[in-house]
């Protein structure tokens, strides 16, 4: 069982937590022209790689903030986790 | 039958207490202390069960978690268990167990004539034969193999046990109690960590109660007693005997297995049976020893053939001989050790050495006793069929490759040590790769992965002294980590006798013109010749060796024969071992019981159960339940013997004739505020959402980003900055979360907050045309005239004392209202407006009932939108807005998404107008068209229209916007039903939507 | 090649089995190929074969990483259907269903396909109506299914819960009766046999580092034994696909997951029949050695761990034992995971690509074991043919964004929940 760090609550146990997917995916601005290209690569695309993964998780059953964490894919090691509005260098 | 085998006194069975069980019918005696193992073994009794392939007979051997094959069908308290190890299970007061995998009995297995057919069954035969005649593998093959495979019996009564799960944190978690956990576990106790030490066993003190050497002046065993009685006594401790540690999983999260009530006649009231410790440790210490390992010859399955550690375990913990006549063949020390113990209890047993002469203190002592050496010498086959009865033995050149002249011994037991394998089990679990050791030919673990050190025996440290300080060191450095105390334990005065090196020789050559079974994998009767074939047919890798032979795929997992495997691969393939390397541990380090790893979440508990303030009066009220996820909702009120069709019926009629209530509590309710809550519902939403006033309330469609709807439901402004949102009952939970995923990520410049209200508010829906005036009775003191309170209007209104909120709206198509409390007054609510809707013959109506009014007024619900149809398919792209962009907007120009012939919702009348359309059926041109038929759509919906006394359906059908008026097949071949039907426009009562208005 | 039968099996027994052939030889890839397959999986072992069988290519190399079968077709669960609602799911399958039914002795290898029958447990009227939906389309496309009621299921499988103490009782369920299992093993190793006995190179502990792409036309491949030059490679490598697709510069509407499944101790037979939960995600099956097979949901986070998380193990676990309480007596023996495509809408991607001679053959999801033959025979055709067959036409990568989705189950793009 994963072991998250929660930016506004601490440590806690995986199961407080749901998945939200690849967290570098970026909706595209309202009302902006882009390409079906753009659009799709928000939708469906995916580069879901091995190693590093900046991931959003939400404290479902905690403060219910969406965060982001970086992990591991192969290891599950966890390097950080950031709230939602942090910049991540 | 008295205990020829328990000697007059010694081991740390309690002799006072005296227990009676029976085996295979046969009543023997114990004693409190023993395994059901040790106390056969006593008895004399070596024949417990049969192979899984070649029901060869099977005895003991090992004495603990690693014995691959003593395992029997046990009885205990009305219930039984399939494949007990008989070496684990502790001796109880009318214990019963049988053999498994034998039939008639274990004395005589018909089964055994796999052993005379055994050339004809090497690894893999299976895959190469019964191909012929086809159908064969199916109907007559595989159920005759089916019936001889798989060992015990399961019952599939239900459980009466409890499990129990719990949750702990600490600062060191130490996995094994022989001399690295002890030391370890002392050594952080007394700096103040908080520390968990788990014992497998029943006994503390793992190799110290079986090994004859000296720790501050006392025994192993006794400083093994004073240690945990110590440990015992600290508040920072907890002690766990018979609790396996059983899986390291990721971020330092352990899981412990403890049987609680197993070594027990019954589980005592309010006890489990087991209970599962999830273990979150700051550091991991994994000191869980080492299995010896087999020497592999000749019939070396044959009963009465065990681990020499195993032996002198018997021996010194349970005062039992395995013999009284024993062989010992070792490559080692340790054999040497057994021997001694024998010799001291008055047995002369004989050494066979594979080793050229080695020399060391153990060997000297077994020389002074006075005890028969063979060096040079090994065992090249056990004879006897039920108990080993003799040994043929020979001479061994110094390659380990030529054999002198068979002898043939007499011995009623072999005792073996290949030397040890370290258990890296938990190690390699936490992701630690393992590495080679050359000078003990085992795996250890390599560099630390997660926070887990490993010590003594399981890091490939065989010396008592060497462990038990680097054991102080491990556990005062890593507990000063955390609690910053600093006592140094001194190192007591160890006295234990040296050992010499070990011989790297496992195997024993076949001599000319024998053909012995040499095993490797015991359980799964894995011989060194399967081994040869696979490698042979080029199964090389050790996957694939493993795969193909079954090797280590036992419930044993290969503990005493994977090494052996992988020795023997690297010595055919002419590769290192570190080259073969070795399959992945994977938990459970040992098989765990399902109950365990699930715990108390069965039967009615498997999942919650959400039920709305006003169920009891439904109870009460006969009202038939159904499941909406994992809310119960009245279906239908029963009255006298309806049927669900007629009380549907009755109460749908009601409501378009009168006026009916129904719970509708369980729809998701979100409350929304902020001053840019009207901007974010435009963004949710498909249609404008800007210029809602104050007090009214409008429907909406939310769809995912890949266009498809999402959910729908009714937004209330309450107040200038605040919102009330319903959502679907199912889709609740995924609503909110997908508005505060687009609040807190993607528009935070946006002020909005959103709240769960589901369970702040108890609602009840007023349907039917007398609905208002039952209204008028209910809110005397508000206005809810038609002027007052219109169509998609809401207000807030006083229900005889008790706030309410009213919202007009409709999901009947009746003139229809909600009424809100707060849940705490859902019950006088209800009952108010049954108590007022009498006089205008008010009835409760169910989801059933709800459905029928639903699907003739054409409105969407779940079957429609079931995560596959667009606005247009359901009719609802009337409410996507052209002027502004929303989620999932852009994905709606998609080719299919608007290609001409896109499918659509129509309704659906049997032209009979009488046969009832079954949900689930296809729309097809030609009932009689070959297969595949080309289906145009299907039936989402159906139910009896009591406005007009037939069969309607609603349909998703390809080009329905062209349908209307068509004659098509409704086919449904599970029911054997073919339909003939018109398809009509899905609005079919009240089209223009009047009533609602009304 | 040898042929394997009883006969055989006792001649050999006589000369003490010393006399069996390889199964597959082990050889040095060669400079070049007609075709490269990459993954030694299942799906790329039945390619080859097919290529071979049907298309007679046979200058094709299947390039494996590790040791070919040493994937999901290794890792599953063994389970063989088509009960699939959508017709290009549906179809495909079946036409899988056949190849299954002749492949041990089509391959001369006994992969013991079992048609012991699927049902799918229902528990409540709407799921029945679901099911019903799926059964009728499943007949309508010319493939077996019945609807089963209540007392019809406890007929088959009495020790489901039937009793009071059930939170979700089982209303009844849909039957697939030739569904079935397989030796997930022997399907690997039957084609491997095979392929190699026409020619083909299969090629293990080789890794492909990259690809040699000109002009928007594959010219070879990379590997850490080499370069080959090739004009066509096909790449099948579900649970690896987006690694290799980076070095394509492609991003597939993939993501990758971990898929647990578990076994129980050995038992006597109980259970005949692979029976799904439909209160949950929970699937189990006795295998022929009397072990319980089961399985249920994703470990639910991107993942390339062949190594999974007890939580889900215990979620899969409790649904079990809500649908067959016994379960609890039984021991949890064995686990492992594997690691999974997983495709946007749930259904897999058979399609050439924007690059000339690249064919992509992923997103399996958890269906690719039982997809295996069919898989191989229209991945082989696309590749041999150069375009696709109507058995693959709808599974296309432009899908997506032509909104032609294939979504068996309704959730959309959150893949760690489906």
């Amino acid at each position: 069982m994963l072991h998250i760090k929660c930016p506004h609550c601490g440590m806690r146990s995986q199961n407080e937590f749901s998945y939200g997917g690849d967290a570098s995916v970026k909706r595209p601005e309202l009302n902006k022209e882009i390409t079906d290209e753009e659009w799709d690569n928000f939708v469906y695309n995916r580069k879901s790689l091995r190693g590093k993964h900046l991931e959003l998780w939400q404290h479902l059953s905690g403060c219910r903030q969406w965060i982001k964490v970086e992990r591991d894919t192969a290891t599950h090691e966890i390097f950080n986790t950031y709230k939602a509005e942090e910049e991540i260098s | 039958m008295s205990q020829n085998f328990r000697l007059e006194n010694g081991g740390l069975i309690n002799r006072n207490k005296k227990l009676s069980f029976k085996f295979n019918g046969k009543k023997y005696f114990g004693y409190e202390g023993d395994t059901l193992a040790s106390a056969l073994i006593a008895n004399g009794v070596h024949l417990v069960g049969r192979s899984f392939k070649y029901h060869r007979p099977r005895g003991f051997f090992g004495a603990g978690v690693d014995e691959p094959y003593a395992m029997v069908q046990l009885y205990r308290n009305n219930e039984t268990e399939p494949n007990v190890k008989a070496t684990e299970q502790e001796l109880f007061e009318g214990l019963e167990a049988k053999s498994v995998n034998c039939w008639p009995s274990v004395n005589f297995d018909i089964g055994a004539i796999n052993n005379f057919l055994k050339i004809f069954l090497p690894a893999g035969f299976y895959y190469k034969t019964f191909m012929w005649p086809k159908s064969f593998w199916y109907r007559v093959y595989e159920p005759f193999i089916r019936k001889a495979a798989g060992l015990g019996v399961v019952s599939t009564k239900h459980d009466k046990e409890r499990y129990e799960h719990k949750y702990e944190y600490c600062d060191l978690l130490i996995a094994g109690s022989g001399p690295s956990g002890l030391a370890s576990a002392y050594a952080a106790a007394k700096n103040g960590a908080r520390v968990i030490l788990a014992e497998d066993k029943p006994r503390f003190g793992g190799s110290l109660l079986t090994s004859d050497v000296n720790i501050g002046n006392q025994s192993g065993d006794d400083w093994a007693n004073s240690i945990i009685s110590e440990l015992k006594q600290m508040p920072n401790v907890v002690v766990k005997n018979r609790s396996q540690v059983f899986g390291y999983y990721d971020h330092n999260m352990l899981v412990m297995s403890e049987k609680v009530s197993d070594h027990l006649p019954k589980t005592k009231k309010y006890h489990p049976k087991q209970r599962l410790w999830y273990i979150r440790a700051k550091e991991v210490l994994i000191s869980s020893g080492s299995i010896e390992r087999p020497l592999v010859f000749g019939n070396n399955d044959t009963p009465g053939v065990m681990l020499s550690s195993a032996a002198k375990e018997y021996l010194k913990v349970y005062g039992v001989l395995v013999g009284k006549n024993p062989l010992v063949f070792t490559n080692n020390d340790s054999g040497y050790e057994t021997a001694i113990e024998f010799k001291k209890n008055g047995i002369n047993p004989i050494i066979l050495d594979s080793r050229v002469n080695p020399k060391s203190e153990i060997i000297d002592e077994a020389i002074n006793l006075g005890i028969k050496i063979q060096f040079s010498y090994v065992v090249i086959a056990a004879q006897g069929y039920k108990k080993v009865r003799s040994a043929d033995i020979a001479k061994i050149s110094d390659d380990k490759k030529k054999l002198g002249a068979i002898e043939n011994i007499k011995c009623d037991c072999i005792c073996v040590s290949g030397f040890w394998t370290p258990t890296i089990h938990l190690a390699s679990q936490s992701g630690n790769k393992t590495k080679f050791k050359e000078e003990i030919d085992a795996f250890v673990p390599g560099k630390s992965k997660q926070n887990e050190t490993t010590l003594g025996a399981a890091n490939g440290v065989f010396t008592l002294e060497e462990t038990l300080q680097s054991s102080f060191i491990a556990g005062q450095d890593l507990s000063k980590k955390i609690t910053n105390n600093d006592n140094k334990i001194s190192l007591p005065n160890v006295v234990e006798k040296k050992s010499s090196q070990h011989d790297k020789f496992w195997c024993v050559p076949m001599p000319e013109g024998k053909n012995y079974k040499r095993f490797l994998d015991f359980q799964n009767d894995v011989a060194v010749s399967d081994i040869e074939i696979a490698l042979k047919e080029g199964y090389r890798s050790i996957e694939h060796v493993k795969r193909y032979t079954t090797l280590g795929m036992a419930t044993d997992q290969g503990k005493t024969s994977n090494l052996n495997g992988l020795q023997l691969v690297s010595d055919i393939e002419n590769k290192v071992i570190p080259a073969v390397g070795h399959t992945t541990f994977r938990p459970p380090y040992t098989p765990i019981s399902i109950g365990a790893i699930v715990g108390r979440e069965v039967g009615k508990h498997s999942k919650p159960t959400r039920k709305s303030p006003m169920h009891s009066w439904h109870k009460n009220n006969n009202a038939v339940f159904v499941d909406a996820g994992v809310w119960l909702r009245p279906r239908y009120y029963k009255q006298g013997k309806e049927t669900l069709f007629e009380a549907s019926k009755r109460e749908a009629k009601n409501v378009r004739t009168n006026v009916g209530v129904c719970d509708v509590t369980t729809l998701g309710k979100i409350d929304i505020k902020g001053p840019d809550a009207a901007e974010f519902l435009n963004r949710v939403y498909t249609n404008a959402w800007l210029k809602l006033p104050v007090g009214k309330a409008r429907y909406g469609v939310m769809l995912r980003e890949d266009g498809i709807v999402m959910d729908d439901g009714t937004t209330t402004r309450i107040s200038e900055n605040h919102y009330h949102m319903t959502t679907t009952t199912a889709q609740a939970a995924n609503v909110l979360s997908h508005l505060e995923y687009y609040l807190q990520l993607v528009w935070p410049e946006l002020n909005v907050n959103v709240v769960s209200t589901t369970e702040q508010w108890a609602g009840a829906a007023i349907a039917g045309p007398k609905s208002r005036k039952l209204l008028e009775k209910l809110f005397p003191y508000n206005d809810v005239s038609n002027e007052a309170l219109p169509f998609m209007g809401y207000m807030e209104a006083d229900l005889f004392g008790v706030k309410a909120r009213i919202f007009r709206i409709s999901f009947s198509g009746e003139l229809a209202y909600e009424v809100n409390v707060k849940s705490d007054n859902g019950n006088f609510m209800w009952e108010k407006i049954i108590e007022l809707g009498q006089e205008f013959e008010l009835q409760p109506y169910g989801t059933e009932a709800l459905s029928t009014l639903r699907i003739e007024m054409g409105h969407v619900a779940g079957s429609e939108l079931d995560g596959r149809t667009i606005s247009y398919d359901t009719s609802l792209e009337g409410l996507i807005s052209k002027k502004k962009d929303f989620i999932g907007k852009r994905s709606l120009n998609r080719e299919a998404f608007t290609s001409s012939d896109r499918q659509k919702i129509v309704g659906v009348v049997p032209l009979d107008k009488k046969t009832s359309i079954p949900e689930g059926s296809h729309l097809v041109k030609d009932a009689k068209a070959p297969l595949p038929n080309k289906k145009l759509g299907h039936i989402s919906a159906s139910c009896w229209s009591v406005e007009y006394d037939n069969p309607f359906s609603l349909a998703i059908l390809k080009d329905g916007k062209n349908m209307i008026g068509e004659k098509l097949f409704v086919m449904s071949p599970l029911k054997n039903k073919v339909i003939p039907v018109e398809i009509v426009s899905s609005h079919y009562v009240d089209p223009k939507g009047e009533r609602v208005r009304s | 090649m040898q042929k394997y039968s009883i006969f055989n099996l006792v001649k050999n027994a006589f000369s003490n089995h010393e006399n069996w052939d390889l199964a597959w030889k082990d050889p040095a890839p060669k400079e070049e190929y007609d075709v490269v397959i990459i993954g030694g999986g299942g799906h790329g072992l039945a390619t080859a074969y097919y290529l071979a069988k049907e298309h007679n290519i046979t200058k094709v190399a299947i390039i494996e990483k590790g040791w070919i079968g040493g994937g999901n077709v290794g890792r599953n669960t063994t389970i063989i259907r088509s009960n699939y609602m959508h017709d290009e799911n549906a179809l495909f399958s079946e036409f899988g269903m056949n190849l299954w039914r002749n492949m041990s002795q089509d391959l001369n290898y006994n992969v013991m396909f079992s048609p012991r029958g699927i049902i799918n447990l229902a528990h409540s009227d709407a799921q029945m109506n679901a099911y019903a939906r799926r059964g009728n389309s499943m007949r309508l496309n010319g493939i077996d299914a019945v609807l089963l009621n209540r007392e019809q299921v406890k007929e088959i499988i009495p020790m489901a819960d039937f009793s009071e103490n059930v939170r979700f009782p089982i209303f009844g369920g849909l039957m697939q009766p030739s569904a079935g299992t397989a030796r997930h093993d022997a399907v690997a190793w039957g084609y491997a046999r095979q392929a190699d006995s026409m020619g083909v190179d299969i090629i293990q502990n080789c890794e492909v580092t990259g690809f040699d792409v000109t002009a928007g036309k594959i010219n070879g491949i990379r590997t850490s034994r080499g370069n080959i030059k090739t004009k066509k490679v096909g790449l099948c490598v579900a649970g690896s696909t987006n690694i290799l697709a980076e070095k394509l510069n492609m991003t597939l509407p993939i993501e990758t997951h971990l898929l647990q499944a578990c076994v129980s101790e050995p038992v006597k037979p109980v259970l005949d029949r692979v029976v799904t939960f439909g209160a949950g995600h929970f699937y189990i099956s006795q295998s022929d050695k009397g072990e319980m097979v089961m399985g249920g949901d994703l470990d639910g986070y991107n993942s390339y761990a062949q190594r999974g998380n007890l939580p889900t193990l215990q979620h899969v676990l409790k649904e079990g034992i809500a649908m067959m309480p016994f379960l609890s007596k039984l021991k949890m023996l064995r686990t492992w995971g594997g690691i999974m495509d997983m495709s946007m809408d749930g259904s897999p991607i058979i399609d050439k690509t924007h690059i000339d001679g690249l064919y992509l053959n992923c997103g399996w999801c958890y269906g690719g074991f039982k997809a295996t033959p069919a898989s191989g025979w229209t991945f082989a055709h696309t590749i041999a043919q150069d375009r696709v067959h109507d058995l693959n036409a709808g599974f296309s990568l432009n899908r997506f964004s032509t909104g032609h989705l294939i979504d068996e189950k309704g959730l959309g793009t959150k893949t760690w929940i489906s």
